[in-house]
C-alpha cells in the first residue's frame, strides 16, 4: 500500500469536523438519476477504518465518472466537501473537489477493513437483510448467501450489504453490483423522485436490499396489479396513472391535512392510490397523468368503496418509504381504458348511469359561479360536445376543471366516468371522479378530429340538452322567421327556443326605457309621485331615485318574413350599444344623439336566440317572441353552415 | 369594352377562366407575383391555382392581400383587368378564399337559383 488513508477523516466529515484533505478510498459508486439536469453520482468511501456510503459527488466533477477515473477502490484525495442538511435531518457529504491519486488498479482491492460508520441513527436495513435469505437461495447468487451468512451486522452497511465478501472479488463481477447501478429501477427509485431529499443512508438500503441480493430479472419483475394483497410485502407494481386528483384538505374536529389520489392501470387490473400530508409533497409533482411508474411499498388496505368506484377489493395508502419511480417503457401497459358511449346513444341509457365519453368541444361556456346548496361557491362551466352521431350533448365541468378548462380551440375532449343525468333532456355531469383528457392521445381522439375538421363543423346539429338559457352556444336549432309561423312554435304546452340570423329593420324607441325600482334585484316600475319621490308598489317603499331599464320592441327580418320581438335590458344594451343609464341620460339632454342611437341600430344583422310562446291578454292569444341572447354574426361559421345546407338539399 | 363595368359579369375562379374566354369577368383571388414591368402579377383561387392579371397601365401602389378584378379572359385564360379592388384585411374578418370557392361553386351548379346574369354588377 503505497499511500495512507486518513483514519477518522470519515467521522470527522460527516460530524462536519475540521480535517485537511483526506485520502480515502472510494468502494462503490452508483448513479442517481435525478429527474432534470446532469446525472449525480453517490460514493460509498472509505478511510480505512470506517465507511460511510452518503457521498455525493459535486456535478462538475461528473467528468471523472465520464473518463472513467472513479471506480471502486480507486484512493482520492477530497480536497474540498460541504456538508447539508436533508430536510427530514439526514446528512450528505458533497465532494466538491477532489483527485484521484492512485487508480483501483494501483490501489489493488480494499484498504483495511473499514466498518461502516454508525451515523447514529438505526437502520430498518436490519430487518431486511435478514428478510434476504429466500431471495438470495435464487440460484446463482451466491455473493449474497455469503454476505448474509459472513456478517450479518453488514446490514448497517448503508446500502452496499454485499461489500463485504467483495474483498477478494472484483466489484464489477458481482451480479450484486451490476443490478444497483442500473438494472431495475427500484433501486434509483429514491434518487429520480427527489434526488436531495431521497437519503442514500436510508433510502437506499430499503429499497435497494431486498432486491440486491438477487439476479436483475427478479428484480425488475413486476407483479399485475390484480395479484396484490395486503399480505405481501415485497411487491413491485408497473401501472399508468390514468386519473390523478388535486390535493385536498381537510380540518375537522382531529385536525387538518391534505391529500392526494390517484388511479393506476396495469393488463391485469386498476387500483387507487391515496397519499396524505409529507406523501402529497414528495409525490404530488411526480405522478403524471397517463405516465408509467413502478410503484412499491405502499400500505394495502381494504377499499373503500364509498370513496371509489375502481373494480378493485383494495387500494393503497403512501407512506414515507413508498417508491414511485418514473418508467420509460410503457409496453404492454394499457392506456385509460373507456368505453366511449356514442352521444346519440345516451337517450337510450339509464338516468344516473355512468358513462365515458368523447367528443370535439363545439363550444363552451364562459366559467360561472354558483353556489351550492350547502352553501359552497363553485366554479361551472358547460362545453357541448358533438361526435360522428351529429348530437350534441352538454356536459357540465365542476371546480378547477371548469375553471381551467379553455374551449377556445375546440379541442377533443374524453371523459371518463361522468354522469348521466336527465336534466334538460339529456346531459353528462363530470364528476370527482371523473377523468376529462383534452386532446388524449387515442385513436377515438384522432378519428374525431379528422370528421369534425372535414365535415363536423358544418353539421345542422341536435342537441340532446334542452337550452333553458342564454348562452348555451351552438346547441340550439335554427330556424328561419317564416319557420316561427309555420312550424306554429311556441303554440305547444313549452316554450320554444330557436336561433336565427336577422336583420333589426326597425326598433321602437318610443317607450324604450321605463323608470325602474333602484333596489336590487326589483325591476319594477315605479310610480312618479311628482314630489321628487318614486314609488315601487312591489318594495312598498318610495325612492329619491329610480333607475333606467329597457324594454325594446324590434320588428326582425330575414329573406322570408318579420317578425316583432321584445329585447330586455341586457339584450336592448348590447343591441344598442349602451347601457340603459346613457339612453335615459341621452334621451332627456340629447335628442338627435338618442335618435342617432338607433337610428344606428337599424339593417344590422346579429344572431339572436329567442323564447316563443303563445300567450294569452284578456282572451287575445298572441305569438310573443322574446330575445334571450344577441350575438355578432361570424360570417365564416353562417356561411359554413349554408353551403352545408344547400349541399343537403342538393344531394 | 368600355361598358364593362355595366355588364353582368359572372363570379369565377381559375378552374372556369377556359369557359369565359372573351367574355367579362369578375376575380377574387389572394396577390401572389407581382411582374417588375407593374403590368402584370399573378393571383391564386380558393383551390391554390394560379391565373394572370394584365393591366392597361403600370400599378402605381403595391399589391397585397386579396382582391377583386374585373376584367375579360383573353384567349389564353389571362384576365385584362379593367378595375380592381384589393378587400382590406386591417378591418374585420380577413376574406376566406377557400369559403368564397365553395360558395362560387353553388352559384354554377345552381344556375336557377342564383340568376346573377341579369344583374348589373358581379
Amino acid at each position: 500500500m503505497a499511500v495512507n488513508l486518513t483514519q477518522g477523516a470519515i467521522e470527522a466529515l460527516f460530524e462536519d469536523s475540521p480535517v485537511n484533505n483526506p485520502v480515502l478510498q472510494l468502494l462503490n459508486m452508483r448513479q442517481v438519476s435525478s429527474a432534470s439536469g446532469p446525472p449525480r453520482f453517490r460514493l460509498m468511501m472509505s478511510d480505512g477504518r470506517h465507511s460511510l456510503s452518503c457521498f455525493l459527488l459535486a456535478t462538475q466533477l461528473n467528468h471523472l465518472q465520464e473518463e472513467n477515473l472513479l471506480e471502486p477502490h480507486c484512493v482520492c484525495m477530497v480536497k474540498k466537501t460541504v456538508t447539508s442538511k436533508l430536510p427530514d435531518g439526514r446528512r450528505v457529504v458533497i465532494v466538491v473537489d477532489m483527485d484521484i491519486l492512485q487508480s483501483a488498479e494501483e490501489a489493488g482491492g480494499k484498504i483495511g477493513n473499514p466498518t461502516p460508520y454508525n451515523t447514529g441513527r438505526t437502520s430498518p436495513t436490519q430487518n431486511l437483510v435478514s428478510a434476504s435469505p429466500p431471495s438470495a437461495a435464487v440460484p446463482g447468487t451466491s455473493y449474497a448467501n455469503n454476505s448474509t451468512a459472513g456478517s450479518p451486522t453488514r446490514g448497517r452497511g448503508r446500502g452496499f450489504v454485499g461489500k463485504y465478501p467483495m474483498k477478494v472479488s472484483p466489484m464489477k463481477a458481482s451480479p450484486m453490483k451490476v443490478s444497483p447501478m442500473k438494472a431495475s429501477p427500484m433501486k434509483a427509485s429514491p434518487m429520480k423522485a427527489s434526488p436531495m431529499k431521497a437519503s442514500p443512508m436510508k433510502a437506499s438500503p430499503m429499497k435497494a436490499s431486498p432486491m440486491k441480493a438477487s439476479p436483475m430479472k427478479f428484480s425488475t419483475k413486476a407483479i399485475p396489479i390484480a395479484n396484490l394483497n395486503p399480505y405481501q410485502s415485497k411487491w413491485t407494481v408497473r401501472a399508468r396513472v390514468t386519473n390523478k386528483s388535486n390535493i385536498r384538505t381537510w380540518s375537522n374536529s382531529k385536525g387538518e391535512g391534505k391529500l392526494f389520489s390517484f388511479e393506476i392501470v396495469d393488463e391485469s387490473g386498476e387500483i387507487k392510490i391515496t397519499a396524505f400530508n409529507k406523501e402529497v409533497d414528495k409525490f404530488f409533482s411526480l405522478v403524471e397523468q397517463g405516465k408509467v411508474y413502478y410503484i412499491s411499498k405502499a400500505t394495502l388496505k381494504v377499499a373503500n368503496k364509498q370513496y371509489t368506484t375502481l373494480k378493485n377489493d383494495y387500494e393503497m395508502t403512501l407512506h414515507a418509504n413508498s417508491s414511485i419511480v418514473p418508467c420509460n417503457d410503457s409496453e404492454g401497459i394499457p392506456t385509460v381504458h373507456c368505453d366511449f358511449v356514442p352521444i346519440a346513444e345516451l337517450e337510450n341509457r339509464d338516468k344516473d348511469a355512468i358513462i365515458d365519453v368523447i367528443g370535439v368541444c363545439k363550444s363552451a361556456e364562459d366559467v360561472s359561479r354558483i353556489t351550492t346548496k350547502t352553501s359552497r361557491e363553485v366554479s361551472k362551466r358547460a362545453l357541448n360536445l358533438i361526435d360522428t352521431t351529429g348530437k350534441v350533448v352538454t356536459v357540465t365541468l365542476w371546480g378547477e376543471e371548469a375553471e381551467k378548462f379553455d374551449g377556445s380551440r375546440q379541442p377533443v375532449v374524453a371523459i371518463k366516468g361522468a354522469r348521466l343525468s336527465d336534466f334538460g333532456g339529456r346531459s353528462l355531469s363530470a364528476l370527482f371522479s371523473s377523468t376529462i383528457m383534452v386532446n388524449p392521445d387515442i385513436p377515438e381522439a384522432f378519428r374525431l378530429r379528422a370528421w369534425y375538421d372535414q365535415e363536423g363543423y358544418a353539421l345542422h346539429t341536435q342537441s340532446l340538452t334542452e337550452t333553458r338559457s342564454v348562452g348555451a352556444g351552438g346547441t340550439m336549432s335554427w330556424k328561419t322567421l317564416s319557420d316561427v309561423k309555420s312550424e306554429h312554435m311556441g303554440q305547444g304546452e313549452k316554450a320554444d327556443y330557436f336561433s336565427c340570423v336577422a336583420t333589426v329593420l326597425y326598433a321602437r324607441k318610443e317607450n324604450c326605457l321605463y323608470q325602474a325600482c333602484p333596489s336590487a334585484d326589483c325591476n319594477k316600475k315605479v310610480i312618479d309621485q311628482h314630489n321628487g319621490l318614486y314609488r315601487c308598489e312591489k318594495c312598498n317603499r318610495e325612492f329619491p331615485n329610480f333607475k333606467y331599464r329597457l324594454l325594446l320592441s324590434a320588428n326582425l327580418a330575414d329573406f322570408g318574413d318579420n317578425q316583432w320581438v321584445t329585447c330586455f335590458q341586457e339584450t336592448a344594451e348590447v343591441l344598442l350599444g349602451h347601457s340603459a343609464e346613457t339612453l335615459g341620460l341621452l334621451r332627456d339632454t340629447n335628442e338627435a344623439a338618442f335618435d342617432e342611437v338607433f337610428q344606428r341600430l337599424n339593417f344590422t344583422t346579429h344572431v339572436f336566440k329567442n323564447r316563443v310562446k303563445l300567450e294569452t291578454y284578456n282572451d287575445e292569444s298572441r305569438v310573443k317572441v322574446t330575445v334571450m341572447d344577441v350575438q355578432p354574426l361570424d360570417h365564416r361559421e353562417y356561411s359554413r353552415r349554408l353551403l352545408s345546407n344547400i349541399h343537403k338539399l342538393a344531394s | 369594352m368600355a361598358g364593362i363595368l355595366d355588364v353582368p359579369k359572372p363570379r369565377i375562379n381559375c378552374a372556369m377562366l377556359s369557359q369565359h374566354i372573351s367574355r367579362p369577368v369578375c376575380f377574387v383571388g389572394r396577390v401572389e407575383k407581382v411582374h417588375p414591368s407593374g403590368k402584370t402579377f399573378t393571383v391564386s383561387d380558393g383551390e391554390g391555382k394560379m391565373a394572370t392579371v394584365e393591366l392597361n397601365e403600370p400599378l402605381e401602389e403595391e399589391l397585397s392581400g386579396v382582391l377583386e378584378v374585373i376584367g375579360m379572359v383573353s384567349n389564353k385564360g389571362a384576365i385584362m383587368a379593367a378595375a380592381y379592388n384589393m378587400l382590406r384585411e386591417d378591418k374585420g374578418i380577413p376574406f376566406d378564399l377557400e369559403l368564397y370557392n365553395e360558395a362560387l361553386k353553388v352559384i354554377h351548379d345552381f344556375p336557377q337559383h342564383y340568376p346573377f346574369e341579369v344583374a348589373a354588377s358581379g
